[in-house]
């Protein structure tokens, strides 16, 4: 008797979305999983669940209701005002021990937040973690590899967590179908938000929270959040990003004065240059940066590996400018121009400047 | 006088993205033909190592987990100031996830003995995950504080700073901890002189060599073999696809001056409605 074509279904466990707030702000990387969240649940046929920590929470709970969970677990308590891993790990692992049967899927954004805690929570029931994936879907899968004979079977519905592979344009559908939950982590802005609807309704379960005092080891001594201050990639209009090919940190300048012409503009960057100290990382945009979609993206010397790629395709206009011709960015971008970043950029900011000042000297013209 | 620290820092070699060597023309990577180096991320990693110890007084120890050849990445650490270097070497281990992998350095540093902080880099360039130091510090029992971008030790209790979205927390862990440090940290120094000329010492002399840096197998930490490589690791790819060419039409502009190629793109893209709001 083999174990082949062994058809395994586990039993029907929820899709649990883990909710994150700064200083009880709700993040927007929470609706947006709540969106995946409802495909995938609804595909399951299972239930949307939510969990909420901190305190004074009523207000976001509500919002996680309108923007779709069926279930909306509420860790309310002082000691969870601020996020930490110890005391946030804490809640999650008793509240996945106290259901009768895990989770299916359990997703978190791919914030500072749930990189921090999802892998704690990985490890501690020994599951599988999928980090920053573009796409989240469910479907079968047959797993045929004698390596380890007991995860041989057909597994009607894994969680697809797809993401790029490596330095490689090629997208990874990675999967853990042999325990639950099965994990997976997107970045903010990768999935889309249901409309809000006050009128749905979910049931609002309390959970109990009982922090032990290994869990204070770490203690957060303050929180502090420059709303405002840094940069705006992901609400600028028009992008102006620079690759390895700027050559250095002072290409940057160049990109600045680039995007200066623009009204409602940002400076971008690839995530090799970021590595390499010329550009803070807030700049990076990409699979392990922001994900944006400006109405203009203009690239200076960046080569357009699938990285990047994920990170600005859905630009609406994608300016390219690159001296390699077989650069990958040329298969996407919608103008490309081979040249050398130094001679073509200094031009495009002479000719913009050109075009601005004659619109103002008629803007003179005609107050008069 | 501070009490001297143990100080692991936790480093891996990565296939190096800048170099085009063993890159595939279908656009995949041939990791036996690609140029190495030591992981970018794990260079602010070190340079927290060595600044411990600087401060403070202690040992560092450099731990990897990788095919024989990272034996050279402990080198690097190794000139720029370590103390002592432990690879954890083994076939049994290819095909680790990142559970997988957590379990065998979790194996490697209860192996190597008694710490106070464990450095890691915020990820790697090859996997991209960030899981692992967390992984580790779940399976250690420990405190731990990602994205650390500074911080300093004072009465046996770490002091950090730690970025958030648009802003940063002050955190206090007490010892030991595992810190995975952000690349707004310091950036690592230049390899010291000293650590240079024990290198070259160390690279004539084999038996000298053992001394400082150890290969280890997962029979010697007391590893399970069965949670290690494939068969430890709850997630596998299933399959990979390539990516369709988006658009796929982009016009090319090349050849003429760039006077010529910057008023052609311009008046083809309408880039000029953007100069106003």
């Amino acid at each position: 008797m083999t174990d082949e074509g062994k058809k395994i279904s586990s039993p029907k466990g929820e899709v649990l979305v883990i909710a994150e707030q700064i200083l009880g702000e709700l993040q927007p990387v929470t609706l947006e999983l709540l969106g995946a969240g409802r495909y995938l649940s609804d595909k399951l046929g299972s239930q949307l669940t939510c969990l909420v920590m901190g305190h004074n929470l009523a207000e976001i709970t509500e919002k996680l209701v309108s923007y779709g969970a069926d279930a909306v677990y509420v860790a309310d308590h002082p000691d969870l005002t601020c996020y930490r891993t110890l005391t946030y790990r804490r809640v999650v692992v008793d509240l996945l021990d106290s259901l009768a049967i895990p989770p299916h899927i359990c997703l978190l954004g791919s914030t500072t937040t749930g990189r921090d805690l999802a892998p704690r929570i990985a490890a501690h029931f020994e599951t599988g973690l999928t980090a920053d994936c573009t796409e989240l879907d469910v479907g079968p899968y047959e797993h045929k590899s004698k390596v380890d004979p007991s995860k041989v079977g057909i597994y009607e519905e894994c969680l697809y967590a797809i993401r790029p592979s490596f330095g490689e344009s090629l997208k990874a559908r990675i999967l853990g179908p042999w325990k639950n939950p099965q994990m997976a982590t997107t970045r903010p802005g990768q999935m889309t938000p249901l409309k809000p609807d006050s009128n749905r309704q979910a049931k609002i379960i309390p959970v109990q929270v009982s922090i032990k005092p290994e869990d204070n080891r770490l203690i957060v001594a303050e929180t502090l959040r420059e709303v405002g201050k840094g940069i705006k990639l992901q609400e600028a209009d028009v992008i102006v990003a620079g690759g390895y090919g700027l050559g250095s940190a002072d290409g940057f300048q160049l990109m600045n004065q680039l995007a200066a012409c623009f009204p409602n503009s940002a400076v971008g960057s690839s995530r090799k240059v970021v590595d390499l100290g010329w550009i803070p990382y807030e700049h990076q945009v990409g699979q392990t940066g922001k994900t944006v979609r400006p109405k203009v993206y203009i690239a200076c010397g960046i080569s357009g590996a699938i990285q990047h790629r994920v990170g600005m395709s859905k630009s609406s206009l994608i300016i390219a400018i690159n001296k390699d011709v077989d650069a990958p960015i040329f298969k996407f971008a919608h103008h490309g121009i081979v040249g050398d970043i130094f001679q073509i950029v200094p031009e495009m900011i002479r000719q913009l400047e050109s075009v601005k000042s004659d619109k103002e000297v008629q803007t003179v013209v005609s107050t008069h | 006088m501070p009490a001297p620290y143990e100080i692991f820092v936790l480093v891996k070699q990565v296939p190096d993205q800048g170099s085009k060597a063993g890159l595939n023309p279908d656009g995949t990577i041939d990791r036996a033909k690609a140029k190495r180096m030591l992981n970018p991320f794990d260079r602010y990693a070190l340079q927290a190592a060595l600044h411990t110890k600087k401060c403070y007084g202690g040992r560092v120890t450099a731990i990897s987990m990788g095919p024989p050849p990272a034996v050279e990445i402990l080198m690097e650490a190794l000139e720029h100031g370590v103390d002592r270097g432990v690879l954890l070497s083994d076939r049994r281990l290819a095909a680790s996830d990142t559970l997988a992998t957590a379990y065998a350095l979790f194996k490697t540093v209860t192996w190597v003995g008694r710490f106070d902080l464990i450095f890691c880099g915020l990820q790697t360039t090859d996997g991209d995950t960030a899981q692992v130091g967390p992984q580790l510090a779940e399976r250690l029992g420990l405190p731990q504080i990602t994205y650390c971008q500074d911080f300093k030790v004072e009465d046996d209790k770490v002091h950090a700073e730690r970025i958030i979205e648009g802003g940063y927390q002050k955190l206090i862990s007490e010892l030991p901890v595992l810190i995975t440090v952000a690349n707004s940290y310091h950036p690592l120094d230049y390899k010291s002189f000293r650590g240079a000329w024990r290198v070259q010492q160390l690279l004539r002399n084999q038996e000298e060599q053992k001394k400082y840096i150890q290969t280890v197998d997962l029979d010697l930490v007391g590893a399970d073999p069965e949670r290690c490589g494939l068969k430890g690791s709850p997630t596998i790819v299933a399959a990979t696809e390539k990516v369709g060419e988006i658009g796929g039409n982009c016009s090319m502009h090349e050849g003429h001056s760039p006077t010529d190629l910057v008023s052609e793109v311009l008046d083809a893209s309408k880039l000029k409605e953007f100069l106003t709001v």
